[in-house]
């Protein structure tokens, strides 16, 4: 239990800053380079100002950067935003293994970190945040007008412009405040977690967030739940391995793919209702029909 | 919404041109960081270059890394024809490298055919699965194929390479983890003295050869890229458009898996313990800035190859080598968004372009 409080909070960030900006009809495959710049600025801020708070900070702020890119190009060139956020990964893996060993002259992990403190459970605010945010989020988007606009705009941006709203800024927004989700959960990885950047951050974890924002079927509630699921797997196969000699059977690898194996079927089976917002990765153009 | 090859590369009514721009403002930004980080960027911009073309030991590093390119990004080329994004190249190519060290044990002088057809073959099932979901079962693509990629990775690396298949006697320590290695009779054979130049470089290009006549001088291509410009139109004139993007999927998952099969009989002689290449993900940049087409495709393989190839020297300067992926990422940044260079575009053509004829640009602030 203690390791799932540990593992989820990445994961559970992440696929709410997914929910985010695909509820509003962009497409996000950027979250693992976001994740990845969110790991690294915290992992700066926290080693240059001696504070994990505003490594956390400047986390965030990262992500929103580089979601920041991903805005401008999708929105407002209009590139696909499926090759947005793959160039996105892209240069989040260059330019942060670049700029590690630039500034700390190591190409594998950063200098030690001040980590976010724990309370005297073991678990940083950061675990409560990940419990209490999917619940205000879940219900800022359903009951708040802001929720709603942000709806309408992923489902029918055309009807929603109609009714005078700003479509364009509104989907911008929702790309910077996913960005600032993701680079939080980046940021959990370096100061909450391992309390030091490490080169491979986030090792998958943005795809696996993807994968629970899919499993969730794109609603708050239902992506951090996954994202809760996804975290206790990995925490289940980590016991196993130390607590029965299961080394010796190699399994590790079949329980850390079954949580992708789980959402592609539930994807093929149509179990429920899995659908993405109608306008999900359509450009919108103001000027068209 | 229009079908996925319009949406990428029509709006970059010069595509060629738009490539070369990207690569090069690519290069200026990686340069002026270079330089901004206090480095002789002059000098590491040589011994990139030095490294990827002085000689023959070079050139034979950049041939090797060019054909695994030239192969995954043909493989997400063949996908965009009938309108797929095939994201799961790095899945592909792990099965069919898994598949090649398998088959590649046999000690026989059909050894190097039957694993190149083993890798092939793997990578097809891989490729054609995600193309099965999209016609039967409206998954999208793109999910899929991330989704694979993960279950790829884990159940090969994290399972079959280290339990199952794995060496006998290793494990313990990375270095000899992997299986065990491929007989003698499997390998790529190395033609030139000092260079590992291997017969993988000619069986891309090949191969590329090969695609090329597949997509534009055949039936079937003809079929592919009209079930890629309008599915439904193509089903309307009687050509079964669901199989059609099967069959696509499946040799784009081919290609990548006899991708992996270039690495593992040409370089790595078994499947080693750690195999996170990326050349799967570099893939979609090598198809993205070749706008798509088989000879672009190539194009832009070769000159990522030497990039990789060259960026392994930029380690004297202090520089890592992931400098390579860096200016790759910038570059697939610069192509996406080719609505930045139409005014530059229209400028340089000067009047033979009027540039009224460019798509409006929004002008909505974000």
């Amino acid at each position: 239990m203690n390791l799932i409080l540990d593992f989820a909070p990445p994961l559970v960030f992440a696929a709410l800053g997914g929910v985010l900006s695909e509820r509003a009809g962009v497409v996000n495959i950027g979250l693992e380079g976001m994740m990845r710049f969110g790991a690294f600025a915290a992992a700066a801020g926290s080693i240059s100002t001696g504070s994990p708070w505003l490594g956390l900070l400047c986390g965030g702020l990262a992500g929103a950067a580089a979601a920041g890119v991903h805005a401008l190009l999708s929105l407002r060139f209009r590139a696909d935003q499926v090759v947005s956020g793959i160039a996105l990964n892209l240069v989040a893996l260059g330019l942060v293994t670049y700029l590690l060993q630039a500034v700390y002259g190591s190409p594998g992990v950063s200098p030690p970190a001040p980590a976010l403190p724990r309370d005297r459970y073991g678990h940083t605010a950061m675990a409560y945040a990940a419990l209490i945010v999917p619940v205000l989020f879940h219900v800022w988007l359903s009951y708040a007008p802001a929720g709603l606009r942000v709806r309408a705009v992923g489902e029918h941006p055309r009807a929603a412009a109609t009714l005078g709203v700003r479509v364009l800024p509104l989907r911008a927004a929702c790309v910077l405040g996913s960005g600032v989700l993701a680079g939080l959960g980046g940021a959990v990885l370096s100061v909450g977690i391992l309390g030091q950047f490490d080169a491979r951050m986030p090792a998958g974890q943005g795809f696996m967030a993807l994968a629970a924002m899919v499993f969730g079927k794109w609603t708050p509630l239902g992506a951090a739940g996954a994202a809760f699921f996804f975290a206790a797997a990995d925490a289940a196969q980590r016991q196993l391995s130390f607590s029965l000699h299961a080394a010796d059977l190699r399994l590790e690898g079949v329980f850390l793919a079954l949580p992708y194996a789980l959402t592609l079927l539930v994807l093929a089976l149509g179990i429920g209702r899995t659908r993405a917002p109608a306008a999900d990765g359509v450009p919108y153009d103001p000027e068209g029909r | 919404m229009p079908d996925l090859r319009a949406r990428l590369f029509a709006p970059a009514r010069d595509p060629l041109w738009g490539a070369v721009l990207a690569i090069a403002l690519a290069l200026l930004v990686s340069f002026v960081a270079i330089a901004a980080s206090g480095r002789d960027a002059l000098a590491g911009f040589g011994d990139l270059l030095s490294g990827a073309l002085g000689g023959p030991g070079p050139l034979g590093e950049t041939a090797i890394k060019s054909a695994v390119l030239v192969l995954t990004g043909l493989s997400v080329a063949v996908a965009f024809t009938v309108g797929l994004f095939n994201i799961g190249g790095e899945g592909q190519l792990i099965w069919g490298g898994l598949a090649a060290a398998v088959a590649g044990r046999l000690d026989s002088p059909l050894a190097l055919p039957l694993s190149l057809v083993a890798a092939a073959l793997a990578g097809a099932a891989w490729g054609a699965l995600p193309g099965w979901l999209k016609v039967r079962r409206g998954v999208h693509e793109v999910i899929s194929t991330i989704l694979l990629n993960w279950v790829a990775i884990h159940l090969v690396h994290g399972w079959l390479v280290a339990g199952p298949l794995a060496a006998a006697g290793g494990g313990a320590s990375i270095s000899i983890a992997g299986t065990e290695p491929v007989s003698r009779a499997a390998w790529l054979p190395r033609p030139l003295p000092g260079s590992r130049l291997d017969l993988g470089f000619p069986l891309a290009l090949l191969i590329a050869a090969c695609v090329w006549f597949l997509l534009t001088r055949t039936r079937r291509g003809f079929e592919w890229r009209a079930v890629g410009a309008s599915r439904d139109a193509a089903h309307a004139s009687g050509i079964p458009a669901g199989r059609r993007i099967c069959e696509a999927m499946a040799l784009s998952g081919a290609l990548a898996g006899l991708a992996g099969a270039l690495l593992i009989l040409g370089t790595e002689h078994k499947y080693p313990g750690v195999f996170r290449t990326g050349y799967g993900f570099d893939g979609i940049a090598v198809a993205l800035v070749g706008g798509g087409t088989a000879a672009g495709t190539t194009l832009a393989a070769l000159f990522f190859g030497a990039l990789r190839a060259g960026a392994t020297r930029l380690q004297l300067v202090g520089i890592h080598p992931s400098f390579a992926e860096l200016i790759q990422g910038l570059a697939v940044l610069m192509v996406a968004a080719p609505r930045i260079f139409q005014p530059l575009l229209a400028r340089l053509r000067g009047s033979s372009a009027p540039a009224a004829s460019a798509p409006p640009v929004p002008t909505v602030q974000p």
